[in-house]
């Protein structure tokens, strides 16, 4: 009994060292990334991270990001903003660019697809980054029958008016909903302009595509790419050990094993996701600034990004992303003090502490960190009860405004500081919209629409990090930390590059090395 | 027997409705909007509104009720919310995988349990008997996700003799059959060893000896015949519970089958998709229950339906 005891502890031990492994003999690119099936290839229905990246390697947009978040002209070549008292821009179309079944690409597609994204028969439910353009909301409700604000000049030319100005619009053409496709498009055998060809898709197993090999930015170098569906990251991180997949995203409790090393290249990248405690600000005595910058205070960020989630985090000082424009690098976190958030709290009236429930969803990451916050916080007599309910009950309570705090987490849908100070913060976005902190600042609102009208980025940023600095002072959250990605690539993998936004990286330079031994090919 | 079976069959329509009636409510008690699972984490209430309208979930409980379950009787189980493909469809796909796991565990289970429970009947107290009792506690008391990660790390990631996870040729069936086989093959070990010491010990058995009978043939067909019936129950039970979904095998080694799916369904609150697996998979629990009626009358004559 022993014996067999020991053998199953020299397996578990054995995993750990990933020994042995040489270059495999496919030639597909296997990724591991995606945990569960995407929900469509139907870019209009594209609202998670595997339908999100699927999309970006059939399709492409006007414009698309780059690895490391920067827009770059996508089947426009490039585009201007037209002078006049009404916002409107200029696109400049790709020419020469076909469909994967070879249909030439035309402004007209633009248009049909857009509207086919508007449209509400098609049942996407997120055509929002197409709401700004003028008429957009009239075609949506059924009162008009095109988009006002769409013309086509020619062919190559397409000029677009929005409904306000809006500096970011030609980001949000980066999104998957406002991919360009066919007018008949078929879910099932999607055909795009994009990098990749579809070939099949095997449902909760994987996606095949093929290189398509007239891409108008150049062919991918390798010749397919299979998107493996696993549910389990536990047996993620066994086919990467295997060999079977060449892309690992590092599940965060498995972290410390990787940093150890051993044949995988680890490549570490600043996610844009912010994990905060949303506080209600309309709510007792989180009506108070001072209780709210007490509760700031009295958490320990740096204990629990070390602790819980293996250092995986930078601790956040507002809500803008470092890698994002307009955030303030040089802005410190709040410190661990709790003797100031006892006598702030004592300031506002509650000298004897105060109780509140914090809500938590069932991710058990977060609820261990839920459970250090009411620990830090009791410390501070400020006695936080625990709701735990399954995440889209705890996300539904926050925006009827019910829960007091909520911990959760925000992803960038575009890698913009917008993303994360309008729908969080914004008065116009209360409950529904993202901010379930009901935080309504004239301030911040006014420094807001200011900078979402700016058409100028460095100007914007500057607007950014002054609402962001309101934002901060106000403490309508607790600021924990931004997440980081940790990926374990294969030596094997060349050219990639880990993407800071879900649909930046496209394999447009990532290739197997076929013959290369393990000697050659560490770290 | 053509009687018996059509009265089963109809005995199964109440139970399916009340089913039907069960899931239904469950889903509409259960804390969680489906509009806000379909449109992920930010969208304007305009929108909210109107999917709730295209939905129906604005109408009355009644009324849904209604529409529902007149269309299931039509056969159309839906359109996923979230996929918004044929549910039907999802569930032909989905199926097959799962029954090929099923079977492909419960051949190894039968085969392993009954064997081992024949041996350890049939000299209780020696060297089978005492592996097939270990064999058994172990397989009882280890959760089968753990098995399965230790079956991965050593035949996938160690030996690299068979593939860790995924759908595809017979490689790939091995692993998953073992890790949910075994739960079986604990059971069944210790069912058919208790039915069998019974049967060993019978009259019929020493007349079958005294009448000068080879060992196997008084040991295979009179005692082990006899032994069958609680053996069958206890397959059919386990067949009937891979069949709807083993979820956690199928998710740790990532199968394409309806068990996946239904967590699927219920993570993103896929309120047509969970209604339609669950009724489907009640349905085929059902079916499973009279087959093993049906096998209870072949493995025991004695047995009869009217």
């Amino acid at each position: 009994m022993r014996r067999v005891a020991s053998y199953l502890m020299v397996f578990v031990a054995a995993a750990g060292g990933c020994d042995d492994r040489s270059a495999p003999s496919r030639r597909t690119i296997t990724d591991s990334r995606d945990n569960y099936d995407p929900r469509s290839l139907d870019p209009a229905l594209s609202t998670d991270v595997p339908t999100g990246r699927a999309v970006a390697y059939v399709f492409d947009g006007l414009t698309r990001f780059t690895p490391d978040a920067k827009v770059e002209p996508g089947l426009a070549e490039r585009w201007e903003l037209l002078p006049g008292a009404a916002p409107a821009y200029r696109f400049h179309l790709r020419q020469g660019v076909q469909f994967h079944d070879g249909t030439p690409f035309t402004a007209q597609h633009v248009v049909s697809s857009w509207e086919r994204a508007l449209n509400p028969a098609t049942k996407g439910g997120r055509a929002e980054p197409l709401q700004p353009i003028l008429g957009a909301r009239d075609f949506a409700a059924g009162r008009a029958k095109s988009i006002r604000g769409l013309r086509i000049v020619d062919d190559s030319t397409l000029t677009v008016a929005l409904e306000q100005p809006l500096g970011i619009f030609p980001k949000l053409l980066a999104m998957p909903v406002a991919s360009v496709v066919l007018p008949n498009l078929d879910p099932a055998r999607p055909v795009g302009t994009g990098p990749w060809r579809f070939v099949e898709w095997k449902h909760d197993d994987y996606l095949l595509f093929a290189k398509n090999d007239s891409y108008w930015a150049g062919a991918p170098p390798a010749d397919s790419l299979r998107a493996r569906i696993i549910a389990e990251p536990s047996t993620a991180v066994a086919e990467f050990e295997s060999g079977a997949v060449d892309l690992l995203l590092v599940p965060a409790n498995d972290t410390k094993r990787w940093e150890v090393g051993g044949d995988a290249v680890m490549m570490s990248v600043p996610a844009l996701q912010l994990v905060y405690v949303g506080i209600n600000a309309t709510r007792g005595p989180l009506k108070d600034a001072r209780v709210r910058r007490a509760i700031n205070l009295a958490i320990d960020r740096r204990e629990i990004v070390d602790r819980l989630i293996s250092g995986r985090g930078r601790l956040a000082a507002g809500v803008i992303p470092p890698t994002l424009g307009g955030a303030d690098t040089a802005r410190a976190p709040y410190p661990f003090d709790v003797t100031t958030a006892r006598k702030l709290l004592a300031e506002a009236g509650f000298a004897n502490g105060i109780d509140v429930e914090l809500w938590v969803g069932s991710n058990p990451v977060y609820v261990r960190i839920a459970e250090a916050i009411q620990g830090y916080l009791t410390a501070a007599k400020i006695r936080a009860k625990i709701v735990q309910r399954e995440s889209a009950a705890a996300r539904e309570a926050a925006r009827n405004g019910v829960a007091d705090m909520i911990l959760k987490d925000w992803y960038a849908d575009y890698p913009d500081a917008e993303n994360f100070l309008y729908p969080l913060l914004h008065s116009a976005n209360k409950g529904v919209g993202g901010n379930v902190s009901f935080f309504a600042d004239a301030g911040f609102d006014r420094l807001m629409s200011q900078a979402r009208a700016e058409p100028n980025e460095g100007n914007r940023n500057v607007l950014y990090r002054q609402a962001d600095s309101i934002a901060f002072d106000q403490a309508p959250m607790v600021f924990l930390f931004f997440y980081n990605e940790l990926y374990a690539v294969q030596p094997w993998l060349t050219g990639f590059t880990p993407p800071v936004i879900f649909n930046g990286q496209r394999w447009l330079t990532a290739n197997l090395e076929g013959g290369r031994r393990k000697e050659e090919g560490s770290r | 027997m053509t009687g018996f079976l059509a009265r089963r069959l109809l005995l199964a329509v109440p139970t399916l409705f009340g089913v039907l009636v069960v899931v239904f409510l469950l889903l509409y008690v259960a804390p969680g909007d489906p509009v806000t699972a379909m449109v992920g984490e930010r969208a304007d209430a305009e929108t909210i509104a109107r999917l709730r309208h295209e939905l129906r979930l604005d109408d009355p409980l009644p009324v849904r009720f209604g529409h529902y379950a007149g269309a299931v009787l039509r056969g159309d189980l839906g359109r996923s919310y979230i996929t918004d493909r044929p549910i039907a469809a999802d569930i032909r796909e989905r199926f097959p995988k799962t029954l090929e796991l099923a079977a492909a565990a419960m051949l190894f289970a039968s085969v392993m349990g009954i064997s081992l429970g024949v041996l350890s009947a049939r000299w209780p107290g020696g060297w089978t008997d005492r592996l097939a009792l270990g064999a058994s506690y172990l397989g009882v008391s280890y959760p089968v996700y753990w098995v399965a990660l230790l079956l991965i790390l050593l035949f996938a990631v160690q030996l690299q003799w068979l593939p860790a996870s995924g759908y595809g040729g017979w490689k790939y069936l091995v692993l998953p059959a073992l890790a949910l086989g075994m739960r079986s093959v604990a059971f069944l070990a210790r069912v058919t060893r208790s039915a069998m010491l019974e049967a060993l010990s019978a009259d019929y058995v020493r007349s079958a000896r005294a009448k000068g009978a080879q060992e196997w043939v008084v040991v295979g067909r009179h005692a082990l015949r006899n032994a069958l019936i609680p053996v069958i129950t206890v397959l059919g039970i386990d067949f009937g519970s891979y069949l709807t979904g083993s979820i956690l095998t199928e998710t740790v080694f990532s199968w394409p089958g309806i068990g996946r799916y239904v967590v699927n369904a219920i993570a993103r609150r896929d309120l047509p998709a969970i209604q339609g697996t669950v009724l489907f998979l009640s349905l085929t629990f059902v079916f499973v229950n009279l087959l093993a009626d049906i096998a209870y009358a072949k493995a025991d004559p004695r047995i009869s339906y009217r």
